[in-house]
């Protein structure tokens, strides 16, 4: 049960479950409790023990019926207690295999065979065939494919493990003494029976185990593709993977938060600031712990100059605040517009369609969009505000207002500028990045998901 | 564990659920089962109004074993959840015992002597006599075993949730005055939560994890058929059939088991004996309870009327 148990979890695992292994210990324990009789009894069984997310539980009922509906190891390992329901499509199919090959003309071989395949397949050996398949299979690395279309390959790596060259050597041996024997027609017929079984196994080993690997491989290479270059089709991925970004972040940030508390009466205190009363409580203290929720203002350009990765600033943007309990948003391209309860209302697509359709792709005026800002939000900026600037400052050779950049970093001392350019063409053409620089605490490219994961979890490290 | 032949499969739960008026799904009556076999808490997870603080109620009451209930919110601490010295009582000792104080030291000779004889006296005010224990730890001391309720835990902090996580694998906790106190019988843990915000995944770990979702059709009849046993069964298929219809809606709110129980019981109330339009627009403020859903649903009502009939 074990072996059969902790393939089963190496699937989900590779199906991007995190399961631990004191979880994999309860799934055990889990499943010698109420045995292996009843499928839908197992399924729940090992579902509470192994899932603790409900986007998981799909992936976990799908692998779980693809694993024990294929799986013989489970149904040679205990054939005295058969999964019912679960096994009952294997054992279908592995019957109608038996089958068909009993009804094929068993005459005795005239000749003896010499290739030990040939053997077990005259005499019918299926099971002695299955578990040399199973071994097999998984030293030709079936359980590691990370495409469909090494299948034909591994399936050729079984057969040969299996003993095929020597078969075939056998079958052309035989068939020039006589073409039409009929222990060559079966011979043939039960090896391309044979090829297809195990074709079809090592497929299931690809679908159990590594169905997802090229999703994982593409989501690995989007965190690092510059933000600019990424096409229209990976968009959707792309989302998800800022949301996973987000809410990881913001849990970090949730973990240092500190809440407030009215407190618990400090008896130290107390006695301490009472000793010159004899004893006598006049002054009770009370022990309480400081109150801390850094606010976040989040500025993003959405001009003409950054419109490539605008969607995805937006994206984090819009998640950013999804997650953190006090995010404000703006975004401009020369007017500035406080996006915060747009965000709130709408769901993401329509949210940044909005915006998009509203303020994206004009010129951008950073003069002007400072002097909005002023006006909406400076007042309420103090040293626990995190400012942080998505943009490129490219101001078309206007006026930058400095001044109130300057006015937001002595208010805020914390002020992080993300700048989706790479720093060679900062303060080129009408670049103005080196005014703005020296009233930041911090400036730094970000131009992937990497970077902006990098950039950020360092300020919310800071930031509390 | 007592009872045991109550627990001894999934299926005598769910039948002995029943008969308590619990109508629960396999999954449920299996978290149940092996929570009680394995000896691990459940987090039972789940829109509100499915029934999760029930399970333990109804829990309580098949193990014939006392609720313990624990209502988490933000600012919970460990002197509410476990224990807390009555500082009162210790106060008021002190000043009593004063008197007392000249008699013990008399004849005490020296500073070191005086200490030592202080000392022996010292540990009285952090005894058993001046703890108040709260929920947790009457759980822990439970004689016979408990069945203690952790409501709502999402919405208590993260310092909190670390701190339960002594208790969920080990069933003891350490109190600094009096050391480790262990479960004297382990108690069937049950913790809830309406995912307002991400659990830890330490907590996670070591707990069954149950979703339980809106019942099915089926499933959700049954329980009308528990709760109002006075129901017609045509008005209680189209009843569950429109209450069906109004969880697809995007509303801000969408109707609860405990909610279809109220408009079932308010039915019966008027004498209705077939859902029609003005019954539901009149009764409509028992399903819904935001002013905006109401708005939304009522100009929906023929419609979801005719998708119900259709279904049962």
């Amino acid at each position: 049960m074990q072996k059969v148990l902790g393939d089963f979890i190496h699937a989900l695992r590779h199906a991007g479950l995190p399961i631990s292994s004191a979880e994999t210990l309860d799934a055990l324990k889990a499943a010698q409790l109420v045995g292996i009789d009843n499928a839908p009894l197992l399924k729940h069984s090992l579902g509470m023990t192994l899932t603790k997310r409900l986007e998981h539980r799909l992936t976990y009922e799908q692998t779980f019926d693809q694993y024990f509906t294929s799986h013989n190891q489970f149904k040679e390992g205990y054939q005295e207690a058969p999964l019912q329901n679960a096994t009952e499509g294997l054992e279908k199919h592995a019957q109608t295999e038996v089958d068909s090959l009993k009804q094929a003309p068993l005459n005795k071989p005239e000749t003896n065979l010499n290739s030990p395949l040939a053997q077990q397949l005259m005499n019918n050996d299926m099971s002695a065939i299955q578990v040399m398949m199973t071994s097999a299979a998984t030293a030709s690395g079936a359980q590691d494919i990370s495409f469909i279309t090494q299948v034909p390959m591994v399936t050729y790596r079984v057969m040969q493990a299996l003993g095929d060259t020597e078969l075939q050597q056998e079958l052309v041996a035989l068939a020039n003494s006589d073409e039409s024997s009929a222990t060559v027609q079966l011979l043939r017929q039960r090896r391309s029976q044979l090829q297809q079984q195990v074709r079809d196994y090592v497929e299931q080993q690809y679908l159990i185990f590594n169905q997802n690997e090229p999703n994982k491989l593409r989501e690995s290479n989007l965190q690092k593709v510059n933000l600019t270059s990424i096409d229209h089709r990976n968009y959707k991925l792309m989302g998800e993977l800022v949301r996973k970004a987000a809410k990881r972040l913001a849990s970090m940030h949730s973990r240092r938060r500190r809440i407030t508390k009215r407190g618990l009466l400090d008896v130290r205190r107390t006695i301490a600031a009472n000793a010159a009363y004899d004893g006598f409580l006049f002054h009770t203290k009370w022990k309480s712990t400081r109150v801390d929720r850094p606010k976040v203002m989040v500025v993003c350009d959405v001009s003409g100059s950054v419109s490539e990765v605008a969607r995805f600033l937006l994206l984090f943007l819009y998640c950013l605040q999804d997650v953190l309990p006090k995010v404000r948003s703006f975004v401009f391209s020369s007017d500035m517009a406080e996006v915060t309860q747009l965000f709130e209302q709408r769901d993401m697509d329509q949210a940044l369609a909005e915006v998009m359709q509203k303020w994206a792709n004009l010129p951008s005026d950073y003069g002007k969009a400072l002097t909005d800002f002023e006006q909406i939000a400076l007042a309420d900026i103090d040293n626990r505000t995190t400012v942080i600037m998505l943009g490129d400052a490219r101001n078309n050779n206007e006026d930058g207002n400095i001044s109130v950049w300057e006015e937001v970093y002595r208010r805020s001392q914390r002020v992080i500028w993300l700048n989706p350019e790479g720093e060679f063409s900062w303060d080129s053409a009408d670049s103005i990045m080196s005014k703005y620089a020296p009233f930041c605490s911090h400036v730094e490219t970000c131009n992937s998901l990497q970077d902006l994961n990098r950039i950020l979890g360092s300020v919310l490290k800071r930031a509390n | 564990m007592r009872n045991k032949d109550k627990i001894n499969s999934p299926e005598t739960i769910k039948q002995h659920f029943e008969t308590l008026g619990y109508i629960c799904s396999d999954a449920i009556a299996t978290s149940v089962y092996l929570a009680c076999h394995l000896q691990k808490p459940i987090l039972v997870e789940g829109p509100p109004g499915v029934g999760k603080t029930e399970l333990a109620k109804k829990a309580s009451e098949l193990l014939s074993a006392p609720l313990i209930r624990m209502q988490c919110y933000e600012g919970l601490d460990e002197a509410k959840a476990l224990y807390e010295w009555k500082y009162g009582k210790q106060l008021l000792y002190t000043q009593l015992l004063k008197d007392q104080l000249g008699d013990v030291m008399r004849g005490a000779k020296g500073l070191d002597e005086s200490v030592s004889r202080l000392h022996q006296f010292g540990d009285i005010f952090y005894s058993d006599e001046f703890l108040e224990p709260r929920p947790l730890l009457q759980a822990l001391r439970s004689e016979d075993g408990a069945v203690l309720l952790i409501d709502e835990i999402d919405k208590a902090d993260q310092e909190f949730e670390a701190f339960l996580l002594e208790l969920l694998s080990d069933f003891q906790i350490s109190i600094p005055e009096l050391g480790t106190v262990k479960a004297k019988s382990k108690p069937i843990v049950f913790l809830t939560s309406n995912n307002t915000r991400e659990l830890g995944d330490a907590l996670k770990r070591r707990c069954l994890h149950l979703y339980i979702p809106f019942p099915s059709k089926v499933i959700e009849q049954k329980i009308i058929t528990a709760q109002v046993p006075e129901l017609n069964d045509e008005l209680k298929q189209q009843l569950v059939a429109f209450i069906g219809e109004l969880r697809e809606m995007a509303l801000k709110k969408v109707p609860a088991v405990s909610e279809t129980i109220d408009w079932a019981r308010a039915l019966l109330l008027l004498n209705v004996e077939n859902l029609d339009h003005e019954w539901i627009k009149t009764t409509l403020n028992l399903l819904l309870k935001f002013q905006d859903d109401i708005e939304a649903v009522e100009p929906e009502i023929d419609n979801l009327l005719k998708a119900a009939t259709k279904e049962g």
